[in-house]
């Protein structure tokens, strides 16, 4: 319960926000447990070797600023709205508001490439062409009710394939199902 | 804090999986994520800012002809019980228990509907579904997304589409799940081959509480490894893929291991049995493991007196909140376990083994 309130005082010192960022949101592997007893309320929270949050939770001390002036000289990026820093996108934490998209921009990219978390084609794209491809604010869609029967007729021609007649027989009743009534949905997770 | 309330009391008593029958796929869950113009992301917004937000969102959402009997509930309002058991009606792989003041809810009388408001992103929509119904789920969202468009400005830059505090889920800022129990692919040792066979790098498979390599009960989750550069139909449709050609290969290989009346299964769904009936405590973990092997088992008809039915509540039931939520007594913490076995003997004790 000390830990606590320790914790909160210390926020308002550097103006943190008012809970602290939990590292279930940085995307490196998860090293240390950090289980905090308050009352009857046990939390979890996963963290990784180097992480910020747990020296701060269990020292006390935060090395941040520390860190934040030896980011400085090598980059000095830093949003002016919310004052997010590039070093602490780095570490995996959230982006701080929409203008960091902008700020940004580059190493975002270049962070999702590295990470694979953006389709592979994307990487010959120039600044000035969106990635974004689909809906914008407005837009409504509707899903093509096809769809299911290709991933049908896809399974069936696997099944087909190796001689499986007993699945493929399965697949031709969904798909039966689905032709013959497409209101209705059939019954599926068989 | 208020810490044994009991957290059936918030949420709505109807439970999606009460009436799923599924043999293979247990539910599905798809999240569209928005944050709104103009305001920092929840990370960089004091109390103030966040329960304006709380309150624009919940006056223009709680009126929309799409939800059923919507309440908003808020994040100081409800105990870490109520907030696990959020979490485990909604397959959340987000730690909830965060949510203090400046952060809330907004559920309604269908079970299936989440709304989480300023945990990491000012709204989080999610519906989660145990019908195998991907296309409309995702369509319903949809309606309920546009609409709140409708008055709230969304975050958005044609570049990056919608903005999201986590930079790889911007763009469609669409995540969609699908929870796969597969016993007969993981026991039989061939579950690797088949996710390498038919996964493209689209897609990712963790278990359920979120790790990528330890799978509990046998279930594998596959989700969208793209939010940005993809369009919403052909993450739902990767999907959908993937999904129907796992079930295919789940069911071939049950009826493989029927058709052999395999021994080496026959050992495993009696030992998960003697496992449920016998011990006097039990791990949430250990009893979800055992229950996927008897659900297999009561498939085969090695196993009578139960339904696929009525394991999936049970599975859904023996967590640690919606256990304590059977019990109208406070409970300690040191004797969950025994109480959890307590409860799953109560629900097999017409069981037998036929083997």
């Amino acid at each position: 319960m000390v830990d606590k309130e320790i914790q909160h005082d210390e926020n308002e010192e550097e103006k943190l926000p008012d809970r602290p960022l939990e590292c279930s949101e940085c995307k490196k592997p998860v090293s240390y447990i950090y289980t905090e007893i308050i009352g009857e309320a046990l939390t979890r929270t996963g963290m990784c070797a180097d992480c910020p949050e747990l020296q701060r939770r269990l020292h006390g001390t935060a090395q941040q600023t520390d860190r934040k002036f030896q980011g400085e000289k090598k980059t000095g990026l830093a949003c002016g709205n919310c004052g997010t820093t590039l070093e602490s996108l780095r570490v995996g934490l959230p982006i701080g508001c929409s203008v960091c998209y902008e700020v940004f921009d580059d190493v975002l990219i270049s962070e999702m490439l590295t990470s694979e978390k953006i389709p592979p084609r994307i990487t010959t794209s120039k600044k000035s062409i969106p990635i974004h491809i689909g809906r914008a604010p407005g837009e409504s869609k509707e899903m093509n009710p096809s769809l299911r029967l290709l991933a049908l007729n896809e399974a069936l021609n696997e099944t087909l394939k190796r001689e499986d007649y007993e699945q493929a027989a399965l697949l031709r009743d969904q798909i039966k199902a689905l032709t013959e009534n497409p209101e209705k949905n059939p019954d599926e997770g068989k | 804090m208020k810490a044994n309330d009991n957290p059936q009391s918030t949420l709505s008593p109807k439970k999606p999986w009460s009436d799923n029958a599924n043999p293979i796929w247990l539910a599905s869950s798809v999240t569209l994520i928005r944050n709104i113009e103009k305001y920092k992301f929840p990370g960089k917004l004091d109390t103030d800012r966040k329960k304006q937000i709380i309150s624009l969102v919940s006056k223009d959402l709680l009126g929309l002809g799409e939800l059923f009997n919507p309440i908003l509930v808020k994040g100081e309002d409800i105990g870490f019980l109520e907030k696990e058991f959020l979490v485990e009606h909604f397959l959340s792989t987000h730690n909830l228990n965060q949510a203090q003041a400046g952060e809330g809810f907004i559920l309604d009388a269908s079970g299936e509907l989440l709304v989480t408001l300023n945990l990491r992103d000012h709204i989080h929509f999610q519906l989660i579904d145990c019908k195998g119904e991907l296309e409309n789920t995702w369509s319903r969202l949809v309606k309920i997304e546009t609409n709140l468009g409708k008055t709230i400005s969304y975050s958005f830059s044609p570049k990056f589409g919608f903005l999201t505090a986590d930079p790889t889920q911007c763009g469609t800022g669409l995540v969609v799940q699908v929870y796969l129990q597969l016993p007969g692919l993981i026991h039989n040792g061939t579950i690797d081959d088949m996710i390498e066979k038919h996964l493209d790098e689209s897609l990712m498979i963790s278990g359920i509480q979120g790790s990528p390599t330890e799978i509990i009960g046998d279930v594998i989750v596959v989700q969208n490894n793209y939010t940005l550069g993809i369009t919403e139909e052909n993450i739902v449709s990767s999907l959908r893929n993937f999904t129907t050609k796992i079930l295919m290969e789940e069911s071939s290989a049950r009826a493989k291991i029927f058709r052999e009346d395999s021994s080496d299964f026959k050992d495993k769904v009696s030992r998960a049995f003697g496992i449920l009936i016998h011990s006097y405590q039990i791990e949430a973990i250990e009893a979800l493991n055992a229950l996927s092997l008897l659900k297999l088992g009561a498939e085969a008809k090695w196993i009578k007196g139960i339904d696929n039915q009525q394991i999936n509540e049970l599975f859904f039931n023996c967590r640690r909140a919606h256990l304590l939520a059977q019990f109208k007594d406070k409970i300690e913490q040191e004797e969950i376990t025994h109480k959890r076995s307590e409860y799953i003997h109560k629900i097999l004790k017409d069981v037998t083994l036929l083997i």
